[in-house]
């Protein structure tokens, strides 16, 4: 009986250890799909780079998975033969802190606007040199003269999205303007706020009149007011399905970022996202290149390589996620581009207010959010 | 137990009525009880195994998005075979997983028989070092091996992932098999050494195959807490070994796809088959035995 339990153990060891070579082993099975869209004839092979052999040929790259795809990772290696590898982080602050810590071997990063600003000032991200980069008059000027990274001098913004709210007109019917809607009673028990302090306060503050970057402790406290009061309204703060919450209708109204609403709104024609009217955020997530990276020239290829407008036109058909790029709007899937919780009509953005970098903020806030949190 | 209750002594007065209706009312009561609890039993176990039915239900729904069904469709399925990103994440997290368990129950064994058996000088500490990253955030621990790695010049990669998960996992084996060690009887041990044993041989032909259990135990909750880990895998994971868990936290932002689903049944799939292939065995060894050693 002893042997044959070993060797009912031993057996369930190798049927997992197959497991284990059977998900290493079976790959190289996915056709690199790279810029042949659109039928175009500038592929990517064609991509002018400076010297590569200055470095190891390989690409380490540290970001949003689902942002930037698989496809383009691949399409990247296929063309140019570099080496390059992803890696997922689940938020920005995890990725500082990695990087304070002084951990190496990502090349690029890819931050969201304040977290540029973090990362520049601990001098943890080179400051690009744009002399070796191609194609960077195809981003659109509203993204050269960021007020978090003027001139792009840290980070090169790749896709942008905004944060507002979404709701389901099967349950609504009244027009949806901003987010005072959020704090309507008639919606008690139905509404949805995003779990997340950034957002929350954006929101609050937005809501009283006042920036999302403010740093004056009245208003602050005037937004957590606001905040505590809403509390009792909520379903739940929520910001992993609040649009699976939406189409189910346990949700009504709900505040989002536009790239979780996207694919819910194509599927459901009853869900509207909404940028609010006092003004609502708009983010920017760009690429850097970390200052230890041993691979800058590697780097500066990749960013040329998404610079091209048939890979950013791609970047946003599989990610779903509106690029910077003015050059690839014509080249992005129509559905997409008609779409207005990916690219949000610009004159709607004029009062949104981009997130800046305030650590006296986030000592003030921190607190008052974990009081709202608690009560 | 229904047959003890007939044992109770008559009262004096309308023997037979009364303590008819006395035993009728023990029995409803009995009976009732019962079914509460089987009631409640049935209940919960529905409550907690109703996820798994839905994850697997909806791995086929052909939505991307909501738990709306749409149709059926293995189309996630096939998505998640061809996405290597998600096949790296799987085998980084098995290859740490299995690796983790793997040292986690051999230092476990050690250490919870030393603890168990010896007394040797700054035991105390020792049992107090060894427990000790139960009490620490999780997250200090990881921002503080980060570093420490950073600091001695060590790369990240799968060897600062499996020396993390250990740091968040030895704890538990250890108090798993530190609880096996002491069932056992003492006087099994004496008794080799009274047969000749030296203290080797009584480990190895007298702890260590009572040990196998308890082992076992280590070994699967070992291997889950390794693979459902997240903070410490963020800050010690290196280039090009991103975790499963990791993943799945950075795709929240865009919304979580169906192929999650997809992977959440193979893996219930894959536990299932390892279960009825030594979970079962081991039951019905036991039984036979007549309720032999417990499983730990």
């Amino acid at each position: 009986m002893k042997k044959r339990q070993i060797a009912l153990a031993t057996l369930a060891l190798v049927l997992t250890g197959l497991l284990v070579a059977f998900s290493a082993g079976c790959g190289g099975s996915e056709a690199s799909t790279t810029t042949a869209a659109a039928g175009d004839t500038t592929t990517s092979t064609a991509v002018t780079t400076t010297d590569t052999t200055a470095d190891n040929r390989e690409l380490h790259i540290y970001g949003w998975r689902g942002e930037i795809p698989q496809e383009i990772v691949d399409g990247f290696q296929a063309a140019t033969g570099i080496e390059t590898t992803f890696d997922a982080f689940d938020s920005n602050e995890s990725l500082v802190a990695k990087l304070q810590s002084g951990a190496t071997g990502y090349d690029i990063v890819n931050p969201s606007g304040y977290a540029v600003q973090q990362l520049a000032q601990l001098d943890l991200i080179l400051a690009l040199d744009h002399s070796k980069l191609v194609g960077l008059d195809n981003i659109s000027p509203k993204f050269r003269e960021v007020v978090y990274d003027p001139g792009n001098k840290y980070a090169l913004p790749w896709v942008w999205g905004t944060t507002g709210l979404a709701y389901n007109d099967e349950f609504i019917k009244e027009p949806i303007e901003g987010w005072s809607d959020l704090w309507n009673p008639a919606y008690s028990g139905h509404i949805v706020m995003l779990d997340n302090m950034l957002a929350a306060y954006i929101a609050a503050l937005q809501l009283n009149g006042f920036s999302i970057n403010t740093n004056n402790p009245e208003e602050i406290a005037k937004a957590t007011e606001s905040l505590s009061e809403q509390k009792a309204l909520l379903l739940s703060y929520n910001s992993t399905n609040q649009g699976q919450l939406l189409t189910q209708g346990q949700a009504w109204i709900v505040q989002a970022w536009s790239s979780s609403i996207t694919s819910v709104a194509a599927d459901n024609p009853n869900i509207h996202y909404v940028l609010p009217k006092e003004g609502g955020s708009f983010w920017v997530d760009s690429l850097a290149i970390v200052k230890s990276s041993e691979n800058v020239e590697s780097a500066y290829a990749f960013m040329n390589y998404i610079l091209q407008p048939e890979v950013a036109a791609q970047i946003t058909d599989l990610s779903k996620m509106a690029t910077t790029n003015q050059a690839a709007i014509p080249f992005v899937d129509e559905k997409y581009r008609n779409d207005p919780s990916i690219f949000v009509p610009v004159d709607r953005l004029s009062n949104a207010e981009m997130l800046l970098d305030s650590s006296a903020q986030t000592q003030l806030v921190q607190a008052d959010w974990t009081k709202v949190r608690a009560q | 137990m229904r047959g003890a209750r007939q044992d109770r002594p008559a009262s004096g007065w309308n023997v037979s009525v009364g303590s008819r209706v006395l035993r009728l009312a023990d029995l409803v009561r009995e009976r009732t009880l019962d079914g509460a609890i089987a009631t409640t039993s049935i209940m919960l176990y529905v409550f907690l195994l109703a996820p798994i039915v839905v994850v697997v239900l909806y791995s086929f729904n052909r939505s991307e998005t909501g738990f709306v069904w749409t149709g059926f469709s293995t189309s996630w399925y096939v998505r998640l075979f061809h996405d290597a990103g998600m096949r790296d994440g799987i085998r980084v997290s098995f290859v740490v997983g299995i690796t983790t368990a793997f040292i986690s129950t051999v230092f476990g064994t050690m250490a919870s028989y030393a603890m168990a058996r010896r007394t040797f000088r700054g035991r105390n500490a020792f049992n107090a070092l060894v427990l000790m990253p139960l009490v620490v955030p999780e997250i200090v621990l990881a921002v503080a091996l980060l570093v420490f790695f950073v600091r001695v010049g060590g790369s990240l990669g799968y060897f600062s992932l499996i020396a993390g998960h250990l740091l968040v996992v030895l704890p538990y084996s250890t108090l798993i098999l530190l609880a096996a060690v002491s069932g056992i009887d003492q006087a099994l041990e004496e008794a080799a050494a009274d047969l000749g044993a030296n203290s080797w041989g009584v480990f190895r032909y007298v702890i260590l195959p009572l040990l196998i259990p308890g082992m076992a135990t280590s070994f699967a909750l070992a291997f889950l807490f390794s693979f459902d880990d997240i903070v410490m895998s963020t800050f010690v994971s290196g280039v090009g070994t991103t975790t499963l868990p990791m993943l799945v936290y950075s795709m929240l932002r865009q919304g979580v796809s169906p192929e999650v689903n997809a992977l959440g049944t193979l893996l219930i799939a894959a536990t299932l088959v390892v279960l009825l292939t030594t979970g079962v065995r081991q039951a019905t060894v036991a039984m036979k035995k007549g309720g032999g050693q417990p499983f730990v």
